[in-house]
């Protein structure tokens, strides 16, 4: 084969391409808070931003609530806009989000919600198409990343045409998906015109919120009458079989492989719906009465088949037939085919898989962190958050995880319900990340009600799980122009907190110290919540160079384990059959904690 | 048509290889689709990629269904195996000897002499680019990292390549 290279075909990832999609569309402003799956649509944009030349403007905003009102704001100046999370990001932009649905858009707004079934990293399986219907917000939902590019500029499209916000929807498997995508020319930024002041619309009372829900309505019916992708379109089949397919999103994709490559499955007609909502129910219940049986396929509620009216002949989650949770891999789709193709079952091996466990980096600050706060904190309980500091419950330091910043809300609930005899201590962890996003109301919250626990604000500098995207701390955009660095303890005093100290937590001395001080203020003392930041940068930041130091095991040790139990350090190891613990030194980042915390003083500096 | 499993350790540069694959055969006019594990399982979890070269619109390889599994971790090979043809093969990272099925190459020692234990990908997908089937060959391998427009970088990777291409 001839090598070619043609220069509008690039592998790209999902979110790569809907970020390509997004300047192609001559978007103006782009706002995004990171969470996976969504986390490369704002990085890549930055890249195509770079690439191109392009004057876009990006962010990374404090929240996803924050993000959709910067894109929503840019919106009605009149520019093309687009926020972007994961899809618990939308449950905390739900507020502007359901609001924006009935006053409109100028510019075209496009909201990115990338969804994962599994969940692989998430809290929930929630499905965003079910959210765009209840927002009544209309939902492209790509199946492949090239699709994820076309779609993207349909949604920017149809929201201006239609004056309504577009969600996109893309599923984890579309997101981190690469495969070559084709290109297309960026247009020039789009302009509707300058924002004019209406009250009637902008800041409508509830006597006009009546009058734009009835607007709103009106256009859903328009988009269903008048665009095509609310409509099942033949993917695979002749539209003559016994057996339709009627599937959406990354879904459609499994589908469509499963059944061509299997001659059995080949007289299946397998359908998508691009418009999963709203979908014009008619043109769905069509399939439905053309076929004698209809299965409905999608993640990971029933939005396609809520929309059917005559289910009899459907089979799909409302059945029974298709399970309620869970990611549907390409094999559950395949089973499913077979059951309703009358092919018999395969007859699959049981799998047995024991996934390593995701843990703390090797020399990572929030070790030596969590470490000693179990020390400092016996028997307290220990509300977490999400992000890295989620990873401190394999070393027993964080007992709850709900949701971004419930650690402090959390800890302000159980100190305020302590039961007779116990003596409630509560000690939360929050990264600096999580806390600027959704800690500081609740913190706020604690010092007024005067609740009773220590915060440990765990200031690695970046938004280290999502891939180390900048926080507010840090003096530059997300494109590295210049921002303005906030700063964290001053935050923290202008919260009301008085008790504030912060430690590097690799001093061992100073983190000690300084974990006791705060349980004086807080538990001895009975001064109400205190907190300690303890600050040293994420190992993964580029240019945070690693100590050379490396250590070793001495014959001191009695194979007591705390290392590997309480420090819980992926560079120690216990040596089966030599009943001896070995560091492993391409792991061991130097930080030095294990000398100081080993019971029997079993580790030394190598050379020493 | 050509279906590829590729497995380690979060930090092994798993999704790195599983790029360098599918530009190099996108670049070759082909129909390539992959899927990367990004999110918390990059913390040392485990980490798997699907590559799919062929008239392909999911990501996802069935199981049973893998021409070759490609693991920079024995004990992930385990997790990945039954995505594997039953006349699949293993290019594993170990250093054990080979057996009929597995070809095994110790990428982790060869790269700790190279001076990074972080070449180790590198030197393994060299020695995979030798078996029969490999959608890509030393030569194309070869001439994508010699691109890289870190000259350290490029040095390093080229280096771990060749060994990889020439161990035993």
């Amino acid at each position: 084969m001839t090598p070619h290279t043609d220069s509008s075909v690039r592998f790209l990832m999902g979110n790569e391409a809907i970020a390509r999609g997004v300047i192609e569309a001559g978007c103006g402003v782009a706002a995004a808070y990171p969470g996976t799956p969504s986390s490369e649509v704002l990085e890549s944009l930055v890249r195509w931003k770079k690439e191109l030349d392009h004057p876009i403007y990006v962010e990374w905003s404090i929240n996803e609530k924050v993000a959709f009102e910067v894109a929503y704001g840019a919106s009605l100046a009149g520019n093309r806009a687009m926020a972007a999370m994961k899809m618990v990001g939308l449950n905390v932009a739900s507020d502007p989000f359901l609001s924006a649905a009935y006053l409109g858009v100028r510019g075209g707004l496009v909201v990115v919600v990338a969804d994962d079934p599994g969940p692989h990293s998430s809290q929930t399986e929630q499905d965003s198409r079910f959210f765009g219907w209840f927002a009544k917000v209309p939902v492209l939902d790509p199946g492949t990343p090239q699709e994820a590019l076309e779609m993207t500029l349909r949604a920017f499209h149809l929201s201006e045409k239609y004056e309504i916000p577009v969600l996109l929807r893309p599923c984890l498997r579309v997101c981190h998906a690469r495969q070559n995508v084709r290109l297309g020319n960026p247009a020039a930024l789009a302009d509707v015109g300058r924002f004019a002041r209406n009250w009637t619309r902008w800041a409508a009372i509830p006597k006009y919120r009546l009058v734009l829900h009835g607007q709103l309505n009106e256009k859903l019916r328009t988009i269903v009458q008048e665009e095509p992708e609310s409509r099942p379109r033949l993917i695979l089949g002749d539209g003559s079989a016994e057996l339709a397919v009627i599937t959406s999103g990354s879904v459609s994709s499994h589908g469509r492989d499963v059944a061509a490559a299997d001659e059995r499955l080949a007289g299946l007609d397998v359908y998508k719906v691009d418009l999963p909502y709203p979908a014009d129910a008619a043109a769905l219940q069509e399939v439905v009465d053309n076929h004698e049986t209809t299965l409905v396929i999608e993640e990971t509620y029933p939005v396609i088949e809520l929309q059917l009216k005559d289910r009899r002949t459907v089979l799909g989650r409302l059945s029974g037939n298709v399970p309620p949770q869970g990611e549907l891999v390409p094999e559950l789709v395949e089973d499913l085919l077979r059951s309703v193709a009358d092919v018999p079952a395969l007859d699959r091996p049981a799998v047995e898989v024991k996934p390593r466990r995701p843990s703390l980096c090797p020399g990572c600050p929030h070790r030596p962190a969590f470490f000693m706060i179990r020390k400092t904190f016996e028997n307290a309980v220990y509300t977490g958050d999400i992000g890295c500091s989620t990873l401190g419950i394999n070393m027993g330091a964080v007992d709850t995880c709900l949701c971004m910043g419930a650690s402090v809300g959390m800890a302000g609930g159980l100190a305020k319900a302590p039961r007779p005899g116990d003596e409630h201590r509560v000690v939360a962890t929050i990264g600096d990340s999580t806390f600027y996003h959704a800690g500081v109301p609740a913190l706020i919250n604690a010092v007024h009600t005067r609740a009773p626990f220590v915060l440990v604000i765990m200031d690695n500098g970046i938004t280290a799980m999502t891939g180390g995207q900048p926080t507010p701390a840090n003096p530059n955009l997300a494109d590295g122009s210049p921002g303005a660095a906030v700063d964290m303890e001053r935050l923290v005093r202008g919260c009301g907190v008085d008790h504030v100290q912060v430690v590097d937590p690799y001093d061992h001395a100073a983190l000690k110290e300084t974990l006791e001080n705060a349980r004086t203020h807080t538990f001895d003392e009975g001064k109400g919540v205190s907190v300690v930041i303890t600050r040293r940068p994420c190992v993964r930041t580029p240019g945070v160079e690693l100590s050379s130091q490396k250590f070793r095991i001495t014959e001191q040790c009695d194979l007591c384990m705390s290392c590997v139990r309480d420090l819980e350090c992926p560079a120690i190891h216990y040596v089966k059959g030599e009943k001896r613990m070995e560091i492993d030194l391409d792991l061991c980042a130097g930080c030095g904690f294990c000398v100081h915390v080993c019971p029997s003083q079993a580790v030394e500096p190598k050379g020493a | 048509m050509m279906e590829l499993i590729l497995c380690g350790r979060g930090g092994q540069g798993v999704v790195f290889l599983t790029r360098v694959l599918g530009q190099i055969a996108a670049a070759k006019g082909l129909n390539v689709i992959s899927s990367e594990t990004h999110g918390m399982a990059v913390r040392g979890g485990s980490i798997n990629s699907h590559l799919r070269i062929g008239k392909f619109y999911s990501p996802l390889v069935r199981q049973g269904h893998a021409d070759m599994l490609v693991s920079l971790d024995r004990g992930e090979t385990a997790n990945n195996r039954h995505y594997l043809r039953t006349d699949g093969l293993i290019v594993e990272n170990s250093a054990l000897e080979d057996e009929p099925g597995i070809k095994r190459i110790d990428a982790t020692a060869i790269a700790r002499d190279l001076g990074r234990v972080q070449l180790e990908n590198v030197v393994l997908v060299g020695f995979a680019s030798r078996m029969e089937g490999f959608p890509v060959s030393g030569d194309e391998l070869r001439a994508f990292l010699a691109e890289d427009p870190r000259p350290a970088v490029r040095e390093m990777n080229l280096k771990a390549l060749e060994a990889g291409l020439l161990a035993r």
